[in-house]
């Protein structure tokens, strides 16, 4: 790039030492040339100038040397096209390729910063990009016999006495779970295997399914914290322990409007009861008063 | 349908019902609260012809957060018995006047109604007949369907816009009720308990 870009400055240094030449001539004799001998005075002055341009022509001629030609013929596309079309206006590109200039900039950098952010992610949940190792662990949370998560889960309806989860199986062999909390709330999570990947908390008196949210604000808060802790408990190498303890703190929910927060003591924050409980404590919180 | 709490707030001397429904208003809305319409509750009382051996009481209540439905309590002695029905039992009232008759004034709580979170708030001016008898505030709290896990949420909500006037048990006819799950005839029947206050009173309350 170095020596384009003395090649280039080369190129205009000439133009500007030319141009300058032809303002001289252009202007004639002026009046600080004196009276006596102003035409060789303004002669030499002349002379002056073309030798500049001469020495400014041998600096474009060495930079033009040093540059490598192009390998073959550059292939624009359709953008050849805008030769044939002389008058600037007519074509208006201006403005919006320094647009698309900049978007593409902008892609670039924002790209660059995804990639640093997504190669130190710890909770990827996905099969790709992965040494041999870490899949063969995510293959056993993600590929386990039916009758295992039944076991699983079982275990986890026998613990909680007022927590009852019942097994679905709608799409082939993913459980979809329905939770019920009480008479405080009820929750559908989606399994793949014994990976937790999908969770909907409702109230007690709405109707269940997966993927239409709560009308009550408090739930779709709730629903937004669950996802967070399924995210918080997965783990490749334990999926079974993964399961336990979401469904441990899931649990805690069951004294969601009577349990004032751990912080303020308050039960309301901005007319929302704690809907946060903390992952090891399993204490409540408000939204804003978590540690 | 969720838990809902309804208790009156008393009258102060120089203020006019419409004066304590703007002054509680204004608070509401300070707490973010947005109006989402009005509401009304009103109730028909009937009494038994005489030579129908012992006199029973039937209250024919709507509430237009229930616009489809027509409730009713019927008092005998001790026992009431409730019943809710579609808008046809007006009409089925209407064709038994001969047993049942109206003795009492209409009453009636009708006033704005306010939205903030899962919380809906009431607030209603009291009258009955032509006569204004006092301001009732309901707090209904959406998401919960048991009295008991929600009560000390409710009532500091309440506290939060009322102050002090917020007794600290329940109201009665909730008490009995706490660990049930909350039916829309709830809130009927503690309308009811309040209504049955007012008439007893002389003047505003």
């Amino acid at each position: 790039m170095e020596p384009f870009y003395t090649a280039l400055n080369a190129v205009k240094v000439l133009r500007s030492s030319v141009g300058h030449v032809f303002d001289t001539l252009g202007n004639g004799v002026r009046a600080d040339h004196g009276e006596e001998n102003k035409d060789n005075k303004f002669l030499l002055e002349l002379q002056e100038l073309l030798s500049t341009v001469n020495v400014n022509l041998r600096e474009l001629d060495q930079a033009v040397n040093s540059l490598t030609p192009p390998p073959g013929p550059f292939n624009l596309g359709n953008s050849t096209y805008l030769t044939q079309e002389c008058t600037l206006e007519r074509q208006a590109l201006y403005a919006d390729l320094v647009k698309s200039y900049k978007w593409t900039d902008k892609v670039h950098e924002y790209g660059n910063l995804a990639v640093t952010l997504f190669s130190q992610n710890s909770l990827k949940r996905s099969y790709i990009n992965s040494s041999s190792k870490r899949r063969r662990m995510q293959t056993s949370s993600h590929n386990v016999p039916p009758q295992t998560v039944d076991q699983v889960i079982g275990n986890i309806d026998r613990q909680f006495s007022d927590m009852s989860v019942t097994i679905q199986r709608p799409y082939a062999t993913n459980a979809v779970l329905q939770i019920t909390l009480g008479r405080i709330l009820k929750a559908m999570a989606a399994f793949k295997g014994l990976m937790i990947e999908w969770v909907v908390v409702k109230g007690h008196g709405e109707t269940l399914d997966l993927w239409t949210e709560s009308r009550h604000k408090v739930f779709r808060k709730v629903t937004e914290n669950a996802h967070a802790a399924m995210l918080h408990f997965y783990s490749p190498t334990m999926p079974e322990l993964a399961v336990r303890s979401f469904m441990t703190w899931f649990h805690s929910y069951n004294t969601l409007f009577s349990d004032p927060c751990k912080r303020c003591g308050n039960h309301l924050h901005s007319a929302l009861p704690p809907t946060w409980r903390d992952f090891r404590t399993l204490e409540p919180f408000h939204e804003e008063c978590k540690p | 349908m969720g838990v809902t709490v309804l208790q009156q707030f008393p009258m102060v001397e120089n203020r006019t019902g419409p004066q304590t429904i703007e002054f509680l208003t204004k608070r509401v809305v300070a707490l973010g609260a947005v109006q989402t319409g009005q509401f009304l509750v009103d109730c028909e009382t009937y009494m038994s012809v005489p030579n129908l051996g012992p006199q029973r009481t039937v209250h024919v209540v709507h509430n237009s957060e229930a616009p489809a439905s027509v409730f009713a309590v019927l008092e005998s002695g001790q026992r009431s018995v409730p019943l809710v029905a579609d808008g046809l039992f007006d009409l089925l009232m209407q064709k038994m006047a001969t047993i049942y008759s109206k003795k009492q004034p209409k009453i009636e709580a009708k006033g704005p109604r306010f939205e903030i979170a899962d919380f809906c708030v009431k607030l209603g001016s009291v009258t009955m007949g032509q006569n204004f008898k006092g301001v009732l505030v309901e707090v209904e709290y959406r998401p919960c369907l048991v009295a008991s896990s929600c009560w000390e949420l409710v009532r500091e909500f309440l506290q939060g816009f009322l102050g002090s006037v917020v007794p600290a048990t329940p109201p009665p006819y909730l008490q009995n009720r706490m660990n049930e799950l909350y039916q829309p005839i709830d809130t009927v029947n503690q309308y009811l308990e309040q209504f049955a206050q007012y008439r007893k009173a002389t003047g505003v309350r």
